[in-house]
């Protein structure tokens, strides 16, 4: 009962998690201090608005109809993959000026809005907090009960939170190069994923069609409910049954960013200066 | 900033604290609680009306669970996943067609769940949250039921005073007036089991062993047998009932639908009654209510307009030009604040009125369609 419903804490703050700390890692890593309220703003907001409607889901007649909800759900994670692809470009086109050591470019490079940072912190914590939050409204109402299942959720979340807080330490220590491949890399499968379970929702929700058209069922070997089914799915958003649609998705996703933003321009980025 | 947020989560955690449990809006017959375990999933009770569904699922197996509500085919109607041990979520599903469905738990998240039977009866239902604009409808027309159930007391109080006063030619002229506002509703009116025939009866078409009151019953001691020994407690019985339909016409709640069918009835009547001089059938003021039910039509009609615009532009402009044929027409038989008597109508006139009406029922009949897409 412990581990079950942590895992599922575990899974529903990893992506969130992740997307954050890389975001605040290269906030950092670039000088970039002064926007780091504006990343606490957009995930407090979130937080805020997910506590609030999941209240309001849970505790009073309003209902949303399962075709709104997947719609919804569906609809923030497409701009959430618009957002966090973005955010990959954006962290290339810092690499490259990085690369070229035009240090005076950088600011211009990094000139995205704040609005655009609070936005993404926004949609990575948003997406699938208000799932979350009704989850945890209900683990406080098992709680008279039983309380295994608060506790066990509240601890997945902290563990999710301190896998993402492992990932910012080992990010700052990176060279500067290698952190910008890799972890854009990380974001880019990422992205693939909330891609593919998003469009899972919009078929689930049969707006789009072929929920059943499955390329694979890997319920028995991968399971979601085992650890490493739940890492799978918090960080790349696996599902043990991806219909067809999803996996094209997600190849064509990959398989189209992932040589644009690793095919640098010249040299590969010089070692950063500062370690 | 944050500090919102904080507020935010404070009075959401105060909601928390006030609320201490789900209340649910189920049906009159609460939720349906769902007991789902490792190997089982027990449904407390498998049958539903049409609206909303609500259902409670305790999770008392060792793994993470999910429930879903199937349509014919496996289509999702509802779901809802993340079910943790220990764990009771809720899941309300708007079912708005009768039908054999299923429910099925999936225990660990995966494969065709462990299914079963689960069968909701009652009638269709429009998606309450599909269309906005046809809810605005039945209040618009609600209004106009409520305006024109007021103006029926008014006058039907007055009718019967002269009635009872042996005031004959006041009660002549008041009986048209009104009979204008019963007609303008007369759909909502019929609904209402025996009171429209009590109200409204003509002579011919009672039933066996009921009595032949109301309005006709007057009409005919008036124009034609003169005042009878019961012919003031027929007029108080008519007050009565009128009163009777006036609540419960101002306590109805219509449906979009209802309001469709009602604009084709009132033509309908038309067609089968006034054209044909039955109805007012000793005073022979059956153009009032001609006139009154197209009114009525085309107060339905106008409240769903905005529907109809949106679903089908072209059958709002034929409606419209078929009902301005019609007025047109009827004007030319005013006659003061009246109209003239059936008997003073030709052959040719009648024709040309049936044809007009008819002219206009057949996209009216559309309409009822058009609404319940």
């Amino acid at each position: 009962m412990l581990l079950s419903n942590g895992l599922i804490g575990l899974r529903e703050g990893l992506e969130a998690a992740l997307v954050v700390s890389i975001l605040v890692a290269f906030l950092v890593r670039t000088d970039r201090r002064s926007r780091l309220p504006q990343v606490w703003l957009g995930v407090a907001a979130a937080v805020a608005l997910s506590v609030v409607f999941g209240a309001v889901v849970s505790f009073t007649a309003a209902t949303m109809t399962f075709e709104q909800q997947e719609a919804f759900g569906g609809g923030m994670s497409l701009l959430a993959v618009a957002f966090v692809t973005g955010m990959v470009f954006w962290m290339r086109a810092t690499a490259r000026t990085i690369a070229a050591d035009l240090r005076g470019k950088l600011d211009r490079a990094l000139e995205v809005g704040p609005l655009a940072v609070v936005v993404l912190a926004f949609l990575a914590v948003g997406r699938e907090g208000l799932e979350t939050a009704v989850f945890f409204y209900s683990s406080v109402q098992a709680a008279g009960s039983t309380v295994q299942p608060l506790i066990g959720f509240l601890v997945g979340i902290g563990v999710a939170v301190a896998l993402a807080y492992l990932l910012y330490r080992g990010a700052i220590r990176f060279d500067l190069g290698a952190f910008f491949t890799w972890t854009g890399a990380l974001l880019v499968f990422v992205a693939a994923g909330v891609l593919a379970y998003g469009l899972h929702d919009l078929q689930e929700a049969a707006i789009l069609p072929g929920l059943d058209v499955l390329a694979f069922d890997l319920g028995d070997t991968v399971p979601e409910d085992s650890w490493y089914g739940a890492l799978l799915k918090g960080i790349f958003n696996y599902s043990q049954r991806t219909t067809v649609l999803q996996a094209a998705a997600w190849s064509a996703y990959v398989l189209v960013v992932l040589p644009l933003f690793l095919i640098r321009p010249r040299t590969r980025a010089a070692a950063g200066a500062r370690s | 900033m944050p500090t919102t947020a904080r507020a935010l989560t404070a009075a959401s955690l105060l909601l928390l604290a006030a609320c201490g449990g789900p209340e649910t809006t189920a049906g009159a017959d609460g939720p349906i609680a769902v007991e789902a375990t490792d190997d089982a999933c027990k449904v407390a009770r498998t049958s539903a009306k049409t609206g909303n569904v609500t259902f409670e699922v305790t999770n008392k197996g060792t793994k993470v669970t999910e429930f879903y509500l199937y349509a014919p085919g496996d289509r999702i109607l509802g779901e809802v996943e993340n079910i943790g041990p220990g764990l009771t979520r809720r899941l309300i599903v708007e079912v708005t067609e009768a039908g054999e469905l299923q429910t099925a738990c999936k225990p660990g998240m995966k494969g065709d769940g462990i299914r079963g039977a689960f069968t909701v009866d009652g009638e269709a239902r429009k998606s309450a949250d599909a269309d906005a604009a046809l809810a605005e409808a039945t209040k618009g027309y609600q209004r106009y039921v409520n305006s024109q159930a007021d103006g029926l007391l008014a006058k039907t109080t007055e009718f019967v005073d002269a009635v009872k006063a042996g005031d004959v030619e006041r009660a002549k002229a008041l009986y048209p007036v009104a009979r204008t506002y019963w007609e303008r509703i007369e759909p909502v009116a019929e609904s209402f089991g025996d009171l429209d025939p009590k109200v409204d009866g003509r002579e011919d078409v009672i039933e066996e062993g009921v009595e032949f009151t109301g309005f006709h019953r007057l009409e005919k001691d008036l124009w034609q047998a003169g005042p009878q020994a019961d012919t003031a407690s027929i007029a108080d019985r008519l007050l009565t009932d009128v009163k009777e339909v006036v609540a419960k016409a101002k306590a109805v709640e219509l449906t979009p639908l209802q309001l469709a069918n009602g604009a084709k009835e009132l033509l309908d009547e038309v067609a089968t009654g006034k054209i044909t001089g039955e109805e007012d059938r000793y005073s022979h003021t059956d153009l009032w209510d001609f006139r009154a039910n197209v009114d009525g039509s085309q107060a339905a009609v106008a409240a769903l307009r905005p529907v109809i615009e949106e679903r089908d532009a072209a059958l709002a402009a034929t409606v419209d030009q078929k009902f301005k044929a019609l007025d047109d027409l009827l004007e030319t038989y005013r006659d003061g604040d009246g109209f003239r008597l059936y008997t003073a109508l030709g052959e040719s006139d009648v024709q040309a009125l049936s044809a007009a009406v008819d002219a206009l029922g057949e996209p009216i009949s559309r309409v009822a369609e058009v609404v319940s897409r």
